[in-house]
C-alpha cells in the first residue's frame, strides 16, 4: 500500500507540473483588429474593441485570458470556438487621448501575479505577459471648428453690412 | 373749396411728371420687378428648411405656400417703401452729374428751348434715381431679410420645432423688414 501511494505521490509530483506547463501559450501568434471611437459629435464616450485570434505552439486553446491597458485589468470575452478572443473597454474622450496604448495580455497564471503585484504596490512593468498588442488611437474629431449656421450668419451680417453702409452714404 | 373741386383741372405733362416723381406708385414693370424677386427670396426659406432642419417638402408643402405669399406681399411692400424714401436722396445726389451731362449733351442742339431742356433733365434724373433706387432697394431688402431669418431660425427659434420655426422665423424677418422700411431716415 505505502509503495502505491507513494508511486502516485510521485505521479502527482512530476505529470500535473506538466499538466500546467500544458495551459500556457507557447510562442503566441496572434491577430488583432481593432477599432476605436474616431468622433465625438454622435458619441459621448470613446469606445476601444481589441479582437484577436490566438494560436499557440504547443495547441492551448479556450485560454482564460485576461487584458491590463494602462492599470485597469479586464477580462477578455472568448468565442465558443475557443480561438477568437475579444476586449473592449470605453472612458471619456478626455481620458483616452490620441496616441500607442499597449494592451498587455495575461493568462490565469500571470493575472495572478499581476493582482499581487498591483496590490503590494509594485511596478507591474517587470511582469512578462502572454502577448502584448500595440494599438494606435488617432483621436477623436469634436466637429468643425466652426459651426456651417455661423458661418452662414457672418456671411449674411457682413453683406448686409454693406448695403447698410452704402445706404448711410446716400443720406 | 366746394367750387375749386367742382373745376375739373386737366394735368399738364410736366405736373404728371411731377406727380409721378413724388408719388409711393410704382410702375407695372417696377412692381413685377419687386413680386419677381421677393417671390424669388421668399422661397429660399423653404430649401434651409426642407434640407437643413428636415423638414417634409410634401407634407409641409401648404405650409410654404402660405408662409411663401405672406413673406412675397411684406418683402415687396419693403421694396417699395425703400425704394419710395432712397429715390429723392439719389435724385438729389445725382442731380449735378446728370444736368452736367446732358447739357453737354445738349450742347450742340441749337433747337432744343430751354423749358425743352430743362424737362429732358428732370426726365432723365427721375429715371437715373428710379433705376438706381429700385436695384438698391432689391439689394438692401434681400441681405436684410436673409440676416433676420438666419438669426431667427438658427439662434432665436432654434430649440423650437421646424414646423413653428419655419412660420416664425419667415413671419418675423419679413415682418420685422416691412417695419424698419417705414422708416423714414
Amino acid at each position: 500500500m505505502a509503495t502505491t501511494s507513494s508511486v502516485v505521490v510521485l505521479c502527482c509530483l512530476f505529470v500535473l507540473p506538466l499538466c500546467v506547463l500544458g495551459d500556457t501559450c507557447l510562442a503566441p501568434e496572434v491577430k488583432t483588429q481593432t477599432y476605436t471611437t474616431t468622433e465625438a459629435v454622435t458619441s459621448t464616450d470613446t469606445v476601444f474593441i481589441i479582437e484577436f485570434t490566438l494560436k499557440c505552439k504547443n495547441s492551448v486553446s479556450n485560454m482564460n485570458l485576461y487584458a491590463d491597458i494602462q492599470g485597469k485589468t479586464l477580462p477578455v470575452t472568448r468565442t465558443v470556438t475557443g480561438d477568437k478572443y475579444q476586449v473592449s473597454f470605453s472612458d471619456e474622450h478626455a481620458n483616452l487621448p490620441s496616441g500607442s496604448y499597449n494592451i498587455r495580455l495575461f493568462d490565469e497564471e500571470g493575472f495572478a501575479a499581476l493582482r499581487k503585484t498591483q496590490r503590494s504596490g509594485e511596478d507591474t512593468g517587470a511582469l512578462k505577459p502572454v502577448h502584448t498588442i500595440n494599438m494606435n488611437h488617432p483621436g477623436v474629431w469634436k466637429g468643425p471648428f466652426l459651426q456651417s449656421e455661423f458661418v452662414a450668419a457672418t456671411v449674411a451680417v457682413f453683406v448686409w453690412y454693406l448695403a447698410y453702409n452704402a445706404r448711410s452714404q446716400l443720406q | 373749396m366746394a367750387s375749386k373741386s367742382k373745376t375739373p383741372k386737366s394735368l399738364t405733362k410736366e405736373e404728371e411728371l411731377l406727380l409721378q416723381d413724388f408719388s409711393r406708385n410704382v410702375s407695372t414693370k417696377s412692381s413685377a420687378l419687386f413680386y419677381g424677386n421677393a417671390l424669388i427670396v421668399s422661397a429660399v426659406p423653404i430649401w434651409l428648411f426642407w434640407r437643413i432642419h428636415q423638414m417634409d417638402l410634401y407634407q409641409s408643402g401648404i405650409l410654404f405656400a402660405v408662409g411663401t405669399i405672406i413673406s412675397t406681399y411684406l418683402v415687396a411692400l419693403a421694396y417699395k417703401n425703400v425704394k419710395f424714401v432712397l429715390k429723392h436722396k439719389i435724385a438729389l445726389k445725382r442731380e449735378d452729374a446728370v444736368s452736367r451731362e446732358m447739357t453737354k449733351k445738349f450742347a450742340d442742339d441749337k433747337r432744343m428751348t430751354k423749358k425743352e431742356k430743362d424737362e429732358r433733365i428732370l426726365w432723365k434724373k427721375n429715371e437715373v434715381a428710379d433705376y438706381e433706387a429700385t436695384t438698391f432697394s432689391i439689394f438692401y431688402n434681400n441681405a436684410f431679410y436673409l440676416v433676420l431669418l438666419v438669426i431667427a431660425s438658427f439662434y432665436v427659434l432654434r430649440s423650437i420645432n421646424p414646423t413653428f420655426n419655419y412660420l416664425c422665423s419667415v413671419g418675423l424677418a419679413a415682418g420685422l423688414l416691412a417695419l424698419f422700411s417705414t422708416s423714414t431716415k
